[in-house]
């Protein structure tokens, strides 16, 4: 990976900007709730332009079982494991949400054929935890996290679940969660000894769809999470209200000396940032608020959901994406309070601002994004959820989802949708499948924490 | 020991034998039935299908609304047969089992039960 002699990963968010082009992507997909009945896979996608398989893809590892809903998924080890020689970036946890069932996959013995290496059965998570719904997935350090949504029987808070670096059950990472009322996201950053926790909902609640009306009966989440990270338990909660509804995606500056944070408010379509004051006080304050559209057929205008958002490793841009509106966008937040929009692009969506991108029909709108280390290659998918797409996209069912790749210009702002670049996961040899959440090899602009 | 019969409609009228202690899922699979499932637990509604005739008790499910109840949808991997039942499996049952939320609102007493509010408490 690096020209250093020791662990995974870069020394520095500045080292991992110069790392070689990603050659390679793994991107899931899933055939929960198509219809077909077929395992859920990871696929290995080239992108390596001047290969001949170039925007295909070129091997498919199914999973042993139907209806995990394969979604978010996370490496044994990443940039805070930098300094131990022994430890290897070889080994992808890829959770269903559904299933509960967490699947270890090697990625490293043949990086371009990943292979099965053990499978941590959801019925042994739930009796040894009481945990069900696994999430995100974070290295740390000696230890791999995850976070479970809900109890084994799909009611909120959940917790999180530890894991050895040999793959073996330890139990309960947090010691509390306080008061929480839901999990979904997380991420840390050990200089502040913080870590930053987001709201979905109960299991029982998302994953059979989306019931607006329970965003009023207080169903979701609208509270981010300051845990205290040595002690494992929450220390401050901000209650985001109207402004925060359903916070998702939690992103710290990669920095590691930066108490600056972002998180997405994905039915408020706004963007919250946090940080320390010089007080040491924790802060937060709207910075980006999309407005509704109107839509020609809906008596009410359309929210944006923003899905997802990230930032490029040097924390200059963050991008993200309005999956009911169809749009990507690109913000510069060199100075975090004031976010300015540099660049935009349109793929599918409900208000028709381009149905077709690339010669394929997209079906769905922008939604996973996984950023290049160098920050100047997005790649985007746009399934959001089996049951969400099924609601809002019913046609992904027979069109499939798609990848698409955005070419980002990191020294004016600006965004292009690569004309040569597409993946029809409508042609997939089992069926129309749905893409979501995509890894490097080398690590990403979601994978990576430094202590 | 109970049994009652299990016609699949959409599967050419294919009648299984089930036991009424166990959840329909476990006790069609068995038998070789092909169902989409997901989280076993009640949660996940993968399972769905729709009940053209029959009783079941499925008190352990939380996936499904009101509206999705008065629809005929059961939860295969909860829901124990207490009648024979003809039923719809599969995805091809699921005409009526997404809507979009922001078109088409539920009433209050099409919510899910914990928050419905029931139609002659209104008044």
């Amino acid at each position: 990976m690096t020209n250093h002699c020791c662990g995974p990963g870069y020394a520095s968010p500045a080292e991992a900007m110069t790392a070689p082009r990603e050659k390679l992507l793994y991107t899931i997909a899933i055939y929960t709730g198509t219809g077909i009945q077929k395992p859920d896979y990871l696929c290995t996608i080239d992108v390596d332009p001047e290969s001949s398989t170039y925007s295909q893809v070129i091997s498919r590892l199914q999973m042993p079982g139907i209806g995990d809903e394969l979604h978010h998924s996370g490496w044994n080890a990443c940039s805070s494991c930098h300094g131990d020689a022994s430890m290897e970036r070889k080994y992808l946890i890829v959770p269903g949400v559904r299933s509960s069932n967490l699947h270890i996959v090697d990625c490293g013995t043949d990086p371009r054929s990943p292979t099965l290496f053990k499978v941590i059965d959801g019925a042994e998570i739930k009796a040894r935890t009481n945990l069900s719904a696994p999430h995100t997935v974070h290295c740390l350090g000696s230890d791999i996290i995850v976070s479970m949504l809900g109890d084994a029987k799909g009611n909120a808070p959940g917790g999180y679940l530890q894991l050895s670096k040999e793959f073996e059950v330890v139990g309960r990472w947090e010691n509390s969660m306080g008061s929480i009322k839901f999990g979904y996201d997380f991420w840390y950053q050990p200089r502040h000894n913080v870590m930053v926790s987001s709201e979905w909902a109960a299991p029982n609640t998302f994953m059979p769809g989306f019931d607006l009306e329970e965003v009023g009966h207080l169903k979701y989440g609208r509270e981010i999470h300051f845990w205290d990270f040595e002690k494992r338990e929450p220390k401050q909660t901000f209650y985001l209200g109207e402004d925060g509804l359903i916070p998702l995606e939690v992103r710290f500056h990669h920095n590691p000396d930066s108490s600056h944070g972002f998180v997405g408010a994905a039915l408020s379509a706004n963007i919250i940032h946090w940080w320390k004051d010089a007080a040491g006080d924790w802060q937060w304050e709207k910075i980006v608020d999309v407005g509704n559209e109107p839509h020609p057929e809906w008596p009410i205008p359309i929210p944006g959901v923003i899905s997802v958002i990230l930032l490029s490793m040097d924390d200059r841009y963050l991008y993200l994406c309005n999956w009911l509106h169809g749009d990507i966008r690109q913000y510069d937040i060199s100075d975090p309070h004031n976010a300015k929009l540099t660049g935009q692009v349109w793929m599918g969506g409900l208000l028709g601002r381009a149905p077709k991108v690339n010669g394929v029909k997209v079906t769905g709108g922008p939604q996973m994004i996984q950023l290049s280390l160098d920050g100047k290659r997005l790649y985007v998918t746009t399934s959001l959820f089996s049951t969400w797409d099924n609601q809002f996209y019913p046609e992904i069912r027979t069109n499939g989802g798609c990848m698409l790749m955005v070419n980002c210009d990191t020294e004016n702002g600006g965004m292009e949708i690569d004309p040569l670049f597409v993946v029809d996961f409508g042609k997939e040899p089992n069926g129309p499948s749905r893409c979501h959440e995509t890894r490097y090899p080398g690590g990403d602009c979601t994978s990576d924490i430094w202590v | 020991m109970t049994n009652f019969t299990i016609t699949l409609a959409n599967q050419g009228g294919a009648a299984f034998d089930v036991d009424q202690r166990k959840p329909l899922l476990q006790s069609l699979r068995e038998q070789g039935v092909d169902l989409p499932y997901g989280c076993k637990y009640g949660g996940c509604i993968s399972c769905a299908a729709k009940m053209i005739s029959g009783k079941v008790d499925q008190k352990a499910q939380r996936a499904l609304n009101n509206r999705q109840i008065n629809n005929g949808y059961i939860i295969l991997c909860v829901a124990r047969p207490m009648s024979d039942c003809t039923l719809e499996v599969g995805v091809e049952s699921h005409d009526k089992l997404y809507r979009n939320p922001f078109l088409d609102p539920l009433a209050p007493h099409e919510l899910k039960a914990d928050i419905a509010i029931p139609l002659e408490a209104k008044k």
